[in-house]
C-alpha cells in the first residue's frame, strides 16, 4: 500500500511537469496556432541554463533565471522564425519549423553540456523528508507542488481578470475581431508564446531537480504533454493541467502493478478518451474541426 | 408544385434571435429573391436551409419530405445546392478540374479508384456542356485563383450547376462585382431559370438585380418575414419601404 | 512526343540503371536503395499530406510496424521474402486503417498532434514488448531470403535487392498514380483545396480522409518492410517521431503538391544527411537548419518552385 502511495505521489510530481508543459503548449497551440515541437527545447534551455547559473545565483536564483532565459529566447524565436509564417494557412510549416528548432536545441545541448546525465543540486534543506510516515514527501517535492500550483493559479487569474489575459482568450476565439478592435496582435502573440516558453523553462528547472538533466529530457517530457492536452481537451487550459496530472498519476500507479506498461498507459488513456469523448474531458466543441 | 416549405422557423444564438417564426413556400421552377436590411437574417436562413445548423423551432420540408434534421451533405445530395457570400471554389485547380469534381459527384463516382476511358470521356463532355452554358469555355484551363473575382463567382455557380440541383441557392451572387460582371451574372441566372428550368432562391442587395429578374420576393427584417409577393406588390408595400428607407409606417 | 512521357521515360531509365552510374558520382547501390525506400515512404505519406491535406506527423509508426512485421515474419514464421512483405504491409496498413476514425473529424494542428501521439503509442508498445521485439536494442536474427521462381533461385545481394525494391516501388507508384488520376484522387484533392466546398457538394469528407489515411499507411508500411530487409535489422527508431518528421520534410522539400516531389526530396535529404554526418558530429543541428530554411525559403519545395517558374514563363 505504501508502495502504491509512493508511486502515485511520484507520478503526481511528474504530472506537475506534464501539466506545466501542457499548459504552455496549449497557450501556444490555441492563440499562435502552432504546435511547438521545440517546447522540449525550451524545457532543456531553462534546465541547463539554471544548472550553469546555479553556482553564481544559488538554487533559488537559478530557479528564477532559467524560465526567464527560456522566455527571452522564446520572444526571439517568435519574432524571427514564427512571425513570418503566421500568414501561411497550412500548419505543416509551423510544425516543421519548430521541429527543426527542436533538433537544433537538443543537439546543441548535447554538444555544450555533453550527452551524459548531469545532477542538479538542490539545497540540503529540501532534501530531507517532511513526514515520518511518508518518507517520500521531501521538502523539494513539496516545493515543486507549491510552485506549480502557484504558477498555474496565477496564470488562470491572469487569463481571467487581467486585460492581457482577456485579450488572449478573445484572440483564441477570434483573432481577426480582436485585431479589428485595435489590439496589437503581434505583441499579443509574442507575449503568449513567451509565456508558454516560460512555463516550459520552469518545468525544466523543477524537473532537473527531481530527475537530473539529460539532453533528451525535453523530448521525453513533450510527448506526454501532447497527450495531456488531448486528454484534458483542446481549448481548455484547466483541462491541460488536469490532463497532465491525471496521466502522471496513472503512469505512477501503473509502475506499482505492471512497470513495463507505465509509459504505454498514457497513450492507452489517450486512445480511450479519443474513442469515448473525442473532444477531451474539458474540451470545447468545434475546435479544429 | 411546392418545392421548399419553411414552417415557423426560429433560430436563436444564445440570446440573439436571428430568425423568428419564418414561413416560406417556394414552388418548383420559381425564381425567388430574399432581401432585407443588414442583419435581417438572410444568410442565417440560407445556412439553416442548407443544413449548416438546425432550427431552434420549426420545420423544413424539401421536395415533399421533412429534412429538418438532416446534415448538410445529405441535403446537398437531395438537391439543395448553394453558393456562398465569400466565393468557395477549389482555388489551385483549373476551371475544368473544378467542374469535374462536381460532375463526378453528381454521378456518384467519387469513390472510384479508376475510371474507364469511355466514362472519362462522358464526364469530360458534361464538363464541356457546363462550360458552354456558363460561358467559361475559353477559360477552362485557367487556374481559378488567377481569375477575376466575377469569373470566380461564375465558376462557383457552375460547380453548383454540375450537381444538377433541384434547388439552387445563391448567396449574394453579384457581391463585389462591377457593372459588366453583374450583367453577366444576371444573364446567367436568367438563362439558368428560363432555359434550364432551374428553381433558384437567391439573396441580393442590388435592387436593380432583384427587381429585374425575380418572380417573387420575400422580405426579411429583424428575423421575421415582413412581406412577400411579386416585385410590384413588394415595391409598393409600405412596411417594406419603411424598413429600407426609414419612412414612417 | 508528350513531354510528360519523355520525363517519365528518362526517370525510369535512370532508376533502372542506378547500380551502374551511381558509383561514378560517389554513391553506392545501397544508398540508392535507401533513397527508394524513403521516397516510397514519403510518397505514401504525401497521398495524405500533399494530396488530401491531412497533416500526419506520426507516419513512422506504420513504417516501423511494416518493418517489424517483416522482421518477425522472417524470424519466427517462414523464411519467405514475399510473405514477409505482405504481412509487414498489412500490419502497418491495418493499424493506420483502425486509427482513422479517431482522426477523421479533426483538422490542422490537432489532427497532427493526435497522429504524433499515436505514433508514440506504437513506439512504446514496440519498446516495451521486448521479449518479442528485442526492445531498445532492436530486432535481429532475420535475413532477407532469396526469391524462388519455380526452380530458379535469385539471391538478394545489394544489386538484386535494389531491383526488388525498384519493382515494389514501380508497382506502388503505378497504383498511386492511377488512383490520383481517378475520381477518388480528384475528391481527395478537392478536400485539400476547400474542405467546406467539398462538404457542400455532398461529399462525406471524413470518410475520404480516412481512406486516404489508410492507403497511405499501407504504402508507408511497405517501405518500412523493405527497409527492414535492406538492413536485416530494425529498431524502435524506425517508429520514432523524428523519423516521422523526416518523412514530412522530404515531402515538403521535394514539393508536396507534386507526385514525384518526395523522390527528389529523398535524394536531396539522404545525400545531405550522408554527407553531413561524415563531416561533423553536429549533423543533427544542420538537419534542423535545413528544416527551417525549407520552411522559410522553399515552402513549395524544389518541384513546386520549378512549376511556378514554368507557369509564369
Amino acid at each position: 500500500m505504501e508502495l502504491l502511495l509512493y508511486d502515485a505521489f511520484n507520478g503526481l510530481i511528474v504530472g506537475m511537469f506534464y501539466a506545466l508543459m501542457a499548459l504552455g503548449l496549449s497557450m501556444i497551440l490555441t492563440l499562435n496556432s502552432v504546435v511547438n515541437m521545440a517546447h522540449g527545447g525550451f524545457l532543456i534551455l531553462g534546465a541547463y541554463l539554471a544548472f550553469t547559473l546555479e553556482p553564481y545565483l544559488g538554487f533559488w536564483g537559478a530557479l528564477v533565471a532559467g524560465p526567464i532565459v527560456a522566455m527571452i529566447f522564446g520572444l526571439i524565436v517568435e519574432r524571427i522564425l514564427i512571425r513570418p509564417i503566421y500568414k501561411r494557412d497550412d500548419p505543416v510549416y509551423s510544425l516543421l519549423l519548430t521541429f527543426g528548432l527542436a533538433l537544433i536545441m537538443q543537439d546543441l545541448a548535447r554538444t555544450i553540456w555533453g550527452p551524459a546525465g548531469l545532477p542538479f543540486a538542490i539545497p540540503d534543506s529540501l532534501n530531507s523528508s517532511l513526514s515520518s510516515s511518508f518518507f517520500f514527501l521531501t521538502g523539494y517535492r513539496a516545493v515543486v507542488v507549491v510552485i506549480a500550483f502557484f504558477t498555474v493559479v496565477t496564470l488562470m487569474l491572469v487569463m481571467r481578470y487581467t486585460r492581457i489575459g482577456i485579450r488572449i482568450r478573445a484572440g483564441i476565439r477570434d483573432l481577426d475581431t480582436v485585431s479589428g478592435l485595435g489590439v496589437n496582435i503581434y505583441v499579443l502573440r509574442a507575449l503568449n508564446f513567451a509565456g508558454g516558453c516560460f512555463l516550459a523553462g520552469l518545468a525544466g528547472v523543477l524537473a532537473a531537480g527531481q530527475l537530473g538533466l539529460t539532453p533528451t529530457m525535453g523530448a521525453s517530457l513533450i510527448m506526454p504533454s501532447f497527450v495531456a492536452i488531448i486528454v484534458g481537451g483542446v481549448g481548455s487550459f484547466l483541462g491541460s493541467v488536469l490532463g497532465g496530472l491525471l496521466i502522471g498519476v496513472a503512469a505512477g500507479i501503473m509502475t506499482t502493478y505492471y512497470p513495463a506498461a507505465s509509459d504505454a498507459v498514457i497513450y492507452g488513456i489517450m486512445a480511450l478518451v479519443l474513442i469515448v469523448r473525442p473532444r477531451g474531458l474539458m474540451g470545447q466543441e468545434g475546435m479544429f474541426e | 408544385m411546392s418545392l421548399l416549405q419553411l414552417k415557423g422557423i426560429s433560430r436563436s444564438f444564445g440570446s440573439l434571435r436571428a430568425l423568428e417564426g419564418v414561413s416560406l413556400e417556394m414552388s418548383e421552377g420559381e425564381l425567388r429573391a430574399v432581401i432585407g436590411p443588414n442583419g435581417a437574417g438572410k444568410t442565417t436562413l440560407f445556412n439553416m436551409v442548407t443544413g449548416l445548423f438546425p432550427p431552434s423551432a420549426g420545420e423544413v420540408r424539401f421536395d415533399g419530405h421533412d429534412v429538418t434534421g438532416e446534415s448538410a451533405e445529405r441535403r446537398t445530395r437531395q438537391g439543395i445546392v448553394r453558393t456562398f457570400q465569400i466565393t468557395e471554389v477549389f482555388p489551385d485547380l483549373t476551371v475544368f478540374e473544378n467542374l469535374r469534381i462536381g460532375v463526378e459527384t453528381a454521378q456518384r463516382a467519387n469513390a472510384l479508384p479508376w475510371m474507364s476511358r469511355t466514362r472519362r470521356a462522358a464526364v469530360e463532355r458534361r464538363v464541356d456542356e457546363l462550360l458552354s452554358i456558363t460561358g467559361l469555355a475559353s477559360k477552362s484551363e485557367r487556374v481559378v485563383s488567377e481569375l477575376a473575382h466575377g469569373d470566380q463567382r461564375v465558376v462557383e455557380v457552375a460547380i453548383a450547376l454540375s450537381l444538377a440541383p433541384k434547388l439552387l441557392m445563391l448567396d449574394e451572387p453579384t457581391a463585389g462585382m462591377g457593372d459588366e460582371e453583374t450583367d453577366n451574372m444576371v444573364g446567367l441566372i436568367r438563362k439558368l431559370h428560363d432555359e434550364q428550368k432551374l428553381s433558384i432562391l437567391f439573396i441580393e442587395h442590388d435592387m436593380d438585380v432583384v427587381f429585374g429578374i425575380a418572380q417573387r420576393i420575400t422580405v426579411l427584417d429583424q428575423g421575421r418575414v415582413l412581406a412577400e409577393g411579386t416585385p410590384d406588390e413588394v415595391a409598393s408595400d409600405r412596411r417594406v419601404r419603411a424598413a429600407y428607407l426609414g419612412e414612417a409606417a | 512526343m508528350n513531354p510528360r512521357y519523355l520525363r517519365l521515360g528518362v526517370l525510369w531509365l535512370l532508376l533502372l540503371t542506378v547500380p551502374w552510374w551511381l558509383p561514378y558520382v560517389g554513391g553506392y547501390t545501397q544508398l540508392g536503395t535507401r533513397v527508394l525506400v524513403y521516397a516510397l515512404a514519403a510518397m505514401g505519406l504525401n497521398l495524405l499530406l500533399g494530396f488530401t491535406g491531412g497533416l500526419s506527423f506520426g507516419h513512422a509508426a506504420y513504417y516501423g510496424l511494416g518493418a517489424y512485421g517483416v522482421g518477425l515474419t522472417l524470424k519466427y514464421l517462414a523464411p519467405s521474402t514475399p510473405l514477409a512483405l505482405v504481412i509487414g504491409t498489412l500490419v502497418g496498413g491495418v493499424a493506420a486503417t483502425l486509427l482513422g476514425p479517431t482522426l477523421m473529424r479533426r483538422r490542422g494542428v490537432y489532427f497532427a498532434m493526435i497522429t504524433l501521439a499515436f505514433g508514440q503509442l506504437f513506439y512504446f508498445i514496440v519498446v516495451r514488448w521486448n521479449n518479442v521485439t528485442g526492445g531498445e536494442d532492436g530486432l535481429t536474427g532475420f535475413q532477407r531470403q532469396p526469391l524462388h521462381f519455380g526452380g530458379y533461385v535469385l539471391p538478394l545481394h545489394d544489386v538484386t535487392f535494389y531491383y526488388l525494391v525498384l519493382f515494389c516501388f514501380a508497382i506502388a507508384t503505378a497504383v498511386m498514380g492511377i488512383i490520383l488520376r481517378s475520381p477518388l484522387g480528384h475528391t481527395w484533392v478537392a478536400i485539400r483545396e476547400n474542405r467546406r466546398r467539398a462538404q457542400f457538394l455532398g461529399i462525406p469528407v471524413e470518410r475520404y480522409v480516412w481512406a486516404s489515411f489508410a492507403v497511405s499507411g499501407f504504402v508507408t508500411a511497405l517501405a518500412g518492410g523493405l527497409n527492414a530487409m535492406l538492413n536485416n535489422f530494425t529498431s524502435p527508431l524506425d517508429l520514432y517521431w523524428v523519423l516521422s518528421g523526416d518523412f514530412v520534410i522530404i515531402a515538403v522539400l521535394g514539393g508536396m503538391r507534386s507526385f514525384w516531389g518526395p523522390l527528389l526530396g529523398a535524394i536531396i535529404y539522404l545525400v545531405a544527411q550522408d554527407y553531413l554526418s561524415s563531416i561533423t558530429d553536429n549533423w543533427q543541428s544542420f538537419i534542423g537548419v535545413i528544416f527551417i530554411l525549407v520552411v522559410l525559403l522553399f515552402p513549395r519545395g524544389m518541384l513546386g518552385m520549378l512549376r511556378a517558374k514554368a507557369r509564369s514563363a
